[in-house]
């Protein structure tokens, strides 16, 4: 199994060199063949053309398209990014600082979608032919109706503003202190320095935004795992099951939700890889400083090397997260593991 | 009693009213016997076993009657009692043994569960499993333990799922086809295992099939059922060797013997009319497709008459000594082998590649799924090919059908090499071969009428042809394949699953081929059904001079049709010659087991056979 697992993960991280540089390339392209100009956008006022001509001369603005590519690409193989036009300051730095707030919101958005997904696919299915059932159909429609931003927005005015149960701005109350010991990860930093209230805090914070970006995954799961689970629940095994005695509980937890869980985890891995484009507006409207925000800003300063930067991230999140999910399908689905090993 | 019923009725509550799908049904099933329920699908047969485990379809109820086990009432009986006893004191023999054990769980996980359901401590279960797989003569336990369902063959599985059936030495175990999915030899197997487990712990048995030759060797007792109703009952050899009823005559005559001269089988008109034909079935519900009925049986339902000790008939006492069911004709075999070679193939072979690991190398042995052949077709030559599962016969089908490149080899149609893929041999094949596909319910876009579909072949072969084109041709298919023009215009949905074979069939006639392939297209049908298509296929050959290769798994339907044929295993053809000849004096050990296997007509002579010396 570890090695079959390992078997994918090499086999994937090949696979992802052609994969990145093709997006990179993409982005690098339309970027230059948008009218954006990241120097208009950073001059005094008050500069020349002569001033104007030597900033662009000293981002390398001034070269032919491939050899700016060529360039910012083998520098990209030094693990250096470049330098920010707008914020002046190393891209790396940018993104090391808001990548661990994204990764934060997005395992919590995550891990609260998948809950309230299998959790109601399965109150769906316990359900069915109830009331219930179509008070949770009718959830699902709503919750896909509404489009996540949408959510945030909804959210902050329920919870945050008529109900002020949650805070809705920032990851941090702004009367705390960060811990030295800094991962970026507050959670992690809070949690290893011991510091509840700095626990609590980031937790209520991240609340809001997490559950915005569940809602965009969680109606399709329930509605994929209720119907794979009426499926599933005909099946011959589950019949033969029954006929033994076997408890309805017990058929289930262990004959018709593992069979049915199935293709909702290959959903899953399509849908984490469209949580993290949710992060760009949520993070935005909670003001919550991660990629997403760090994005926005670049666009809106044609901030050329941020952009293509994050951009290369969030492709290479993507593709993690749709690795993991394959070795979990693996350790899940002995078919796989064992093809043509048969006895 | 274990098992007793009286005057049970099952009935489907509709919109149009009370429809029973089965009526008055009584039985009595001791310890240590077997009782066949035996009847064509849609008879109501798999009812028994669902009253007995409460999964009845939606809408189907217990109406009358009473159904009780060991003194417990099952209809009336509260669900805990029940579920107390499932598993316990009465348990299952699935049909489909693949698909009724959960992919996800090794066998040890599914088995474990169970035998904590019947209350086995943990410390003792493992040797408990190895003991029931070894009863079953499965010959490694502990590997077939730590195995995934997928990983064992349909035959290791039925025989854990009989293992698991029987290890709380139930007082009943329902079997429903147990062995329909199965391979013969596999069958035999099978039934000897489960009358061997049945006898040593004096269980009751239900065994379920549709297959009356086969319940004769397994039972004690049979029940013939026929829309819903018992037409026979009694005593297995005197059903076997005296049927009454002419349902059961007829369901005895439809199935080719094995041995002795061939007769044209005689076919019952139509088929069982579906549940929602029941209602209009008045008097005795056979009487619409009857050889002797008249006026007498349309009047009152006939009651059961016992004829002698123990042996029941529904049918009406004029009826009793009437003639048999259609006088038998004596079918006289054209075989002339000396029709002009339709196709030839020599050396023909296929080599599937293993596939390739993730490093791009090929790992492990390929498959030689057939291995160098040579086959022959002549114009009115029907060619039976016959083996196992695994045995190559589709692979074959699929390599004179050009879906397949041969490893090595020639095929030859007309005289004309078409072992090289190209427009021409394509158009060649197209005109000269047509395949009839073995499950007429996917091989029929339900999407498309009958119409469209037995001259679909004409959209792309046939340029510019028009409409009333279309329909004249459809109509002469219809008729040549003994379709009522009626069904034109209908969908597949709308047809019964001898009809749809035979709009399969009117399909590939439609470009008048002169070679039919045919892949198992009978097994899937009931034996009345079956009937009609055989003969249907034997006229096409009288009026037509058609060649067909026929695929099956059945001998005695081989023998029937086919004037040569071909055994197959594990890729390599072991036996090949004229069919009489290789029936009366097969050569090879394979061939002797195969034909040891398949139950014989004979209820004297011993079967299953004790040395089953295949697989």
């Amino acid at each position: 199994m570890a090695f079959l697992a390992l078997q994918l993960l090499i086999k994937r991280a090949f696979l992802a060199v052609p994969i990145l540089l093709c997006v990179s390339a993409l982005v690098f392209l339309i970027l230059r063949l948008l009218p954006a100009d990241p120097i208009a956008m950073s001059v005094p006022p008050g500069a020349t053309q002569a001033d104007y001509d030597m900033l662009r001369i000293s981002f390398g603005l001034d070269r032919s398209l491939p050899e700016q590519y060529l360039i910012w690409l083998g520098k990209l193989l030094h693990g250096d990014f470049g330098g920010s036009i707008f914020f002046r300051r190393p891209v790396m730095e940018l993104i090391s600082k808001a990548l661990p707030a994204t990764l934060e919101l997005v395992s919590f958005g995550f891990m609260l979608g998948v809950v309230i997904g299998i959790a109601g696919g399965l109150g769906m299915f316990m359900l069915r032919g109830r009331w219930g059932e179509q008070v949770l159909d009718g959830s699902t429609t709503v919750m896909m109706a509404i489009p996540e931003f949408l959510w945030a927005i909804l959210l902050i005015l329920f919870l945050g503003v008529l109900v002020p149960v949650f805070p809705f701005i920032g990851r941090l109350a702004p009367d705390l202190t960060l811990p030295p010991a800094a991962t970026g990860f507050l959670l992690v930093d809070a949690a290893l320095s011991l510091r509840f209230d700095l626990l609590m805090s980031v937790l209520a914070h991240m609340a809001l935004p997490a559950l915005a970006l569940a809602i965009g995954i969680a109606p399709l799961l329930m509605r994929v795992l209720r119907s794979s689970l009426l499926e599933t629940i005909h099946e011959d095994y589950v019949t033969q099951a029954r006929l033994r005695g076997t408890s309805e509980t017990r058929i289930v937890i262990r004959h018709a939700f593992p069979n049915a869980a199935l293709p909702t985890l290959s959903l899953i891995g399509v849908q984490g890889g469209f949580m993290f484009g949710g992060t760009v507006l949520v993070e935005m409207i909670f003001a919550y400083p991660g990629l997403g925000n760090l994005m926005i800003d670049a666009v809106r300063n044609h901030d050329l090397p941020v952009i293509q930067a994050v951009a290369l991230i969030y492709c290479i999140l993507v593709l993690g997260i749709n690795a993991v999910v394959d070795v979990i399908y693996l350790a899940v689905n002995p078919r796989l593991r064992l093809k043509g090993r048969a006895a | 009693m274990v098992l007793q019923a009286r005057n049970l009725t099952v009935s489907l509550q509709s919109k149009d009213g009370r429809i029973d799908v089965l009526r008055d049904v009584s039985f009595d099933l001791a310890p240590g016997k077997v009782l066949g329920l035996v009847g064509e699908s849609g008879a109501g047969k798999s009812m028994i076993g669902r009253v007995v485990s409460r999964n009845l379809p939606k809408n189907f109820s217990v109406t009358h009657g009473s159904l009780t086990f060991a003194g417990h009432d099952v209809i009336h009986g509260s669900d805990a009692m029940l579920a107390g006893l499932l598993g316990d004191r009465i348990s299952f023999v699935p049909q489909e043994p693949l698909t009724a054990l959960n992919p996800l769980m090794t066998i040890a996980q599914q088995f474990g569960e169970h035998l904590d359901r019947i209350g086995i401590r943990r410390a003792h279960q493992h040797a408990q499993m190895v003991k029931a797989l070894e009863d079953v003569r499965l010959l490694d336990p502990k590997r077939v333990l730590s195995s995934y369902p997928f990983q064992l063959s349909g035959g290791m599985c039925q025989r854990v799922l009989i293992a698991m059936a029987f290890v709380s030495q139930p007082a009943l175990v329902v079997a429903d086809e147990p062995t329909t999915a199965l391979d013969v030899s596999t069958q035999a197997t099978i039934v000897q295992i489960m009358r061997r487990l049945q006898q040593d712990h004096d269980t009751a048995l239900l065994f379920i099939t549709h297959d009356l030759r086969l319940a004769a060797h397994v039972c004690d007792d049979i029940l013939v059922l026929y829309a819903g109703e018992v037409v026979e009952r009694g005593p297995a050899r005197a059903i076997s060797g005296d049927p009454q009823h002419p349902y059961t005559r007829a369901l005895q005559a439809a199935n080719p013997s094995l041995d002795g001269p061939l007769t044209r089988l005689p076919s019952l008109p139509d088929n069982m009319p579906g549940i929602a034909g029941f209602s209009a079935l008045k008097g005795c519900r056979f009487g619409p497709r009857c050889p002797v009925a008249d006026q007498a049986c349309v009047g009152a339902v006939p009651q059961l008459r016992e004829t002698s000790p123990g042996h029941w008939v529904r049918c009406s006492p004029a009826c009793q000594h009437g003639k048999p069911v259609a006088a038998p004709v004596i079918e006289h075999r054209a075989d002339d082998l000396s029709g002009e070679v339709i196709l030839q193939a020599s050396g023909l072979s296929k080599y599937f590649e293993p596939p390739r690991n993730w490093l791009g190398r090929r790992e492990g042995p390929g498959l030689h799924a057939v291995r160098p052949m040579d086959l022959c077709v002549r114009a009115g030559e029907f060619v039976g090919i016959v083996g196992e599962s695994g045995s190559g016969k589709s692979t074959l089908a699929r390599l004179l059908m050009g879906l397949e490149t041969p490893t090595t080899g020639q095929i030859s149609l007309d005289g004309r090499d078409i072992s090289v893929s190209n427009p021409q041999t394509k158009q060649l094949r197209l005109d000269t071969l047509q395949m009839v596909f073995q499950d007429p319910q996917s091989a029929l876009n339900p999407r498309r009428s009958v119409e469209e579909l037995v001259t679909q072949v004409m959209e792309s072969h046939i340029k510019a042809v028009t409409p009333e084109a279309r329909r004249i041709r459809a109509q002469d298919l219809l008729r040549e394949t003994g379709l009522s023009p009626e069904l034109l215009h209908r969908y597949p949905s709308q047809l019964s699953g001898g009809q749809k074979q035979r709009v399969n069939i009117a399909r590939a006639l439609c470009v008048t081929p002169r070679l039919l392939i045919a892949d198992e297209i009978v097994s899937g049908l009931d034996v009345s059904v079956q009937a009609q298509i055989l003969n249907l296929l034997l006229d096409l050959k009288a009026r037509r001079q058609i060649g067909l290769v026929f695929i099956s798994h059945d001998l005695s339907v081989v023998r029937y049709l086919c004037s040569s044929m071909i055994v197959m295993r594990h890729g390599k053809v072991v036996e090949q010659g004229p069919t009489e000849q290789v029936f009366s004096n097969p050569q090879h050990a394979y061939t002797k087991a195969l034909f040891a296997a398949a139950p014989p007509a004979d209820l004297e002579s011993l079967w299953p056979p004790e040395q089953t010396s295949l697989s």
